[in-house]
């Protein structure tokens, strides 16, 4: 009898669990529309010296959801602005572009998310000819440096992402090693097995550094160059966020990586320092697209149109600190001074077209540490 | 029997029917359907069928990846279970309070969040690591194959001896006692008489860390260094993009492996089945075993050792949530707290629910199909056993892409909820049961159910009545481990995950994935913690239970 009791018990549980698990979504998600209500009210209190007619036509998506793909570390703190002011909610989930680009493409392009936010523009360029984006021309894209967006209209850069090194100081006084000036100073037999930087299959980095390096040298000079790095790497990180960690942490003297707001906040907290490189400093643009499969696109196009303006590309900014892509913003403090005229001058849609074929030579040269 | 009776009998054989069926149709839809739809990409390229994946396969790089794989996991299970072995020895031989203590120890060290145990361990013994370079002035190099050997053994360590001292707990006291009365010694009574008898469990354990092991790719791809497995391979092509077919080919290239450990995990349980059979009689504290001379020793020097490692590995995870050791000094702080993600609370409701309902289903699921292959013997089922250790057998990230390819269009499309989270979650995880209750059955008397047919008994009496409570120790085990591993796993779940339906461990992964090391730390005590309490919850509900039916 007892035995039949617990069974019983059991049984309740899981069906209360059930109920409950299909009720709690709920109450997070409607505090979530209490406060973003709140929110709008005091926007509306605070516009009502405007006519009525024009709080309509301000926010005419009010109350609409746009789910993000994001891989733009702490973008997330500027979608709190961008809902007061519009009144769309904006629901994301952190995941890096090439995962993205899987999903993709086990879905069939039939995705659950309407906004692709940052990341590795050759998972975009490749969405781009699987036919999972969707083309829109932003009226405010005119502003943006056409070497940083899709020439079809597919996807904008957002920022651009520089690259440089991290060092870590107390490594390399103790190993009497000098701070490297430029990336051929890399290949220094000195600075064997205390470079890290991530692996250019996986890194959207990574990637843009090696195909921006071979484009400034020219390949013959750019892969020789890269044999001799290759030589000081005992093997290549399978994510773009671990080198900077892993150098601050001292693992190695130093490492190869993006250079963000993140990167230069690590000054304050490890003994480390970032540096731009001196002969050229190749970048990466972080772009912003939207699907095809979205059902929310007009609201999607507020959204982009919002991130290509000023005030859209100025609240980015504050949230983390980069170089923009429109040109009237100005480069934050935080990352240091980028000299712009070392920028490498390159042809962003070669990341996509060349990215094979580049792979396959980087996998000839550093096969063996990349993957044994 | 009167019309009634007759009637009442019928519908309980129908019920026990369309419980089988459910299973096998649950198994059909969402392990096979999910797995091929996955498979099928690996056969294809731009759209035309082509075998040039697998072709790709045999080459000198991958035989390579193969024969790492091969090693890291046969070393990885062997070990593990050695150890499992006796630390299961120390359990078995400890009385009252202490074996209490030393279980409590096992379901709480059986908590891992992914990779911040390889973040942990390279704090304490990588390059400047803790313990290698401040107190012992060596710097050395933490990534390779030792490491992630290292790494798998301590993570899977505590799983294996619960699993394995489920067996220990229901061996016939009498034949160790009667040993002992013709004058064994401790080494003599373990090795011909203890061995023996929990042979099953050590095979269930060694082939469910065996495959386990084999499809690990998150310890492989943070200490491995350049080392490489067919499981890290497969998880990289899939995220470095475009090559989603290249990387089912290779997780379609482990199964054989586990095909094989299958086949010889089946045929040692065979021939188990054939020596045992006799009864067994209940363990009484008072006939505590003695462990003397070097069993002894080697026993409790491993549970110390053990102790040692494990207060390593958590203390330096509570201590970086707490504090920031960056300039060379330790500096506590709660700044960590405030850097969590917005939706750090819903995600966490979301896992705890989730990997709840996902445990109790995978739970029950494991022993019905443990029942319906051993004992019943049904044609088929011994397939249907092997399907559904599918899911285990390869990584995570396919058994994930496989949902997402079977699930998003109609009219399967349960994309972006909820429910299709459990399931996978569930589905998965059928096997860790089903492994135990395999062991358990095997020490179980036949005889029993023979009984009851003959007083009149139906089938579905005899599942409720006789095999749901003999195997609740399996279940209490099962959900215990499956429940642990729904809140810390992340590999298939990555890609189900959408906003608003967040998971904890996801954001874990994500925090790593960023470089967010002090917010990582953060979130994983709150799932160590929180995973803890459940099960000891858990446990001591149905133990307060188990001494209210007697």
């Amino acid at each position: 009898m007892k035995k039949r009791a617990i069974a019983a018990f059991m049984a309740a549980a899981v069906a209360a669990s059930a109920l409950t698990g299909c009720q709690s979504s709920k109450p997070a998600e409607t505090t979530a529309a209490e406060t973003t209500a709140a929110e709008t009210t005091v926007a509306e209190t605070t516009a009502a010296e405007t006519t009525e007619a024009e709080k309509e036509a301000d926010k005419p998506f009010e109350g609409t959801t746009l789910n993000v793909m994001l891989a733009y570390g702490g973008a997330d703190a500027s979608f709190d602005a961008f809902t007061e002011k519009t009144g769309i909610k904006v629901e994301y989930v952190e995941i890096s572009t090439g995962k993205a680009l899987a999903q993709l493409q086990a879905e069939n392009g039939n995705t659950t998310a309407d906004v692709w936010f940052g990341g590795g523009v050759d998972s975009y360029i490749s969405a781009k000819e699987l036919g999972y984006l969707e083309q829109y021309e932003s009226p405010e894209a005119e502003a943006i440096n056409p070497a940083y967006r899709d020439k079809d209209g597919y996807w904008t850069g957002l920022a651009l992402v520089p690259a440089g090194f991290l060092v870590n100081n107390d490594v390399l006084k103790e190993k009497n090693l000098e701070v490297p000036k430029t990336w051929e100073d890399l290949t220094k037999p000195e600075y064997k097995g205390e470079i890290i930087m991530a692996s250019p299959a996986i890194s959207g980095t990574q990637y843009a550094i090696l195909n921006g390096t071979l484009q400034a040298y020219g390949e013959e000079k750019g892969w020789e160059v890269w044999k001799g790095i290759n030589e000081n790497v005992d093997f290549y990180a399978q994510g773009g966020g671990e080198p900077g960690p892993k150098c601050a942490a001292g693992e190695f003297g130093i490492a190869v990586l993006a250079m963000t707001g993140g990167t230069f906040a690590m000054e304050d907290e490890y003994p480390v320092t970032a540096v731009y490189p001196e002969d050229m400093i190749p970048w990466t643009p972080a772009p912003i697209a939207i699907f095809k499969s979205s059902e929310n696109k007009d609201a999607a196009k507020v959204f982009v149109d919002y991130y290509l303006s000023k005030e859209g590309q100025e609240a980015l900014r504050e949230a983390d600190a980069r170089v923009m892509a429109r040109g009237d913003v100005d480069v934050p403090a935080e990352i240091g001074n980028v000299d712009s005229s070392k920028l490498i001058d390159q042809d962003v849609a070669l990341f996509g077209s060349q990215r094979e074929e580049l792979l396959e030579k980087w996998e000839a040269l550093a096969g063996d540490k990349d993957s044994k | 029997m009167t019309t009634n009776r007759k009637s009442r009998y019928l519908a309980a054989e129908l019920a026990d029917r369309l419980i089988l069926a459910a299973l096998l149709a649950g198994i059909g839809m969402f392990i096979i359907y999910p797995i091929c739809s996955v498979v099928v990409t690996s056969f294809f390229k731009d759209g035309h069928f082509t075998l040039e994946y697998y072709q790709a396969l045999f080459t000198a790089k991958s035989i390579k990846l193969i024969k790492n794989s091969l090693k890291v996991a046969v070393l990885s299970s062997v070990l593990t279970t050695g150890f499992a072995f006796f630390l299961s020895l120390a359990v078995f031989a400890a009385k009252g309070k202490r074996k209490q203590f030393i279980r409590n120890s096992l379901v709480f060290t059986m908590i891992s969040p992914p990779f911040v145990s390889s973040l942990a361990y390279i704090m304490l013994f990588g390059r400047r690591g803790l313990v290698t370079y401040q107190l012992l002035g060596l710097s050395v190099n933490p990534y390779g194959w030792h490491g992630v050997v290292i790494l798998q053994v301590i993570g899977s360590i505590s799983f294996a001896t619960l699993m394995l001292s489920t067996s220990f707990d229901h061996l016939d006291r009498r034949l160790i006692l009667a040993s002992r009365d013709l004058g064994a010694t401790t080494t003599e009574t373990l090795w011909n008489v203890i061995l023996p008898m929990v042979r099953p469990g050590i095979l269930s354990v060694l082939f469910m860390l065996f495959t386990m092991n084999l499809a690990d790719f998150g310890t492989p791809v943070v200490i491995g260094g350049s080392f490489k497995t067919l499981a890290t391979e497969a998880y990289l092509q899939v995220i470095s993009s475009s090559k989603l077919g290249k990387a089912s080919a290779i997780s379609v290239f482990m199964v054989p492996a586990a095909v094989l450990a299958f086949f010889f995990y089946y045929r040692a349980m065979k021939a188990n089945e054939k020596s045992t059979g006799s009864d067994r009689a209940d363990a009484e504290d008072s006939d505590a075993f003695t462990l003397n001379g070097p069993a002894g020793v080697m026993t409790w020097t491993i549970t110390i050792v053990f102790y040692v490692i494990m207060l390593l590995k958590y203390g330096n995870i509570f201590l970086s949530a707490v504090s920031n050791s960056a300039s060379g000094s330790l500096k506590f702080t709660l700044e960590y707290f405030g850097k969590l993600p917005r939706s750090q609370w819903s995600s966490f409701q979301h896992s705890l629910i989730y990997s709840c309902i996902a445990a109790l289903a995978a739970s029950l699921m494991g022993i019905l199909l443990s029942y319906y292959t051993h004992r019943r013997k049904l044609k088929g089922m011994r397939s249907a056993e092997f399907l559904a250790s599918l899911p285990y057998i390869i990584p995570g990230t396919f058994y994930g892409l496989g949902y997402v390819a079977a699930f998003s269009h109609k009219p399967f499309y349960i994309r972006g909820t909820a429910a299709i989270i459990i399931l996978n979650l569930a589905f998965r995880q059928i096997s860790l049961t089903n492994k135990s209750a395999n062991a358990m059955f095997s020490g179980i008397n036949r005889k029993i159910e023979e009984a009851a047919r003959d007083l009149g008994a139906s089938r579905l009496n005899i599942l409720f009545g006789i095999i749901l409570p003999l195997m609740k120790p399996a279940f209490i085990t099962g959900f215990i481990s499956i429940f642990t591993s729904c809140m810390t796993s992340v590999g298939a779940i990555i890609f189900l995950i959408s906003p608003g339906k967040n998971v904890a461990s996801a954001e874990l992964f994500q925090s790593i994935e960023n470089g967010r090391y002090g917010v990582a730390s953060v979130q994983a005590v709150v799932i160590i913690l929180a995973t803890l309490g459940i099960n000891l919850a858990f446990m001591s509900m149905l133990k307060l239970s188990k001494r209210g039916g007697k």
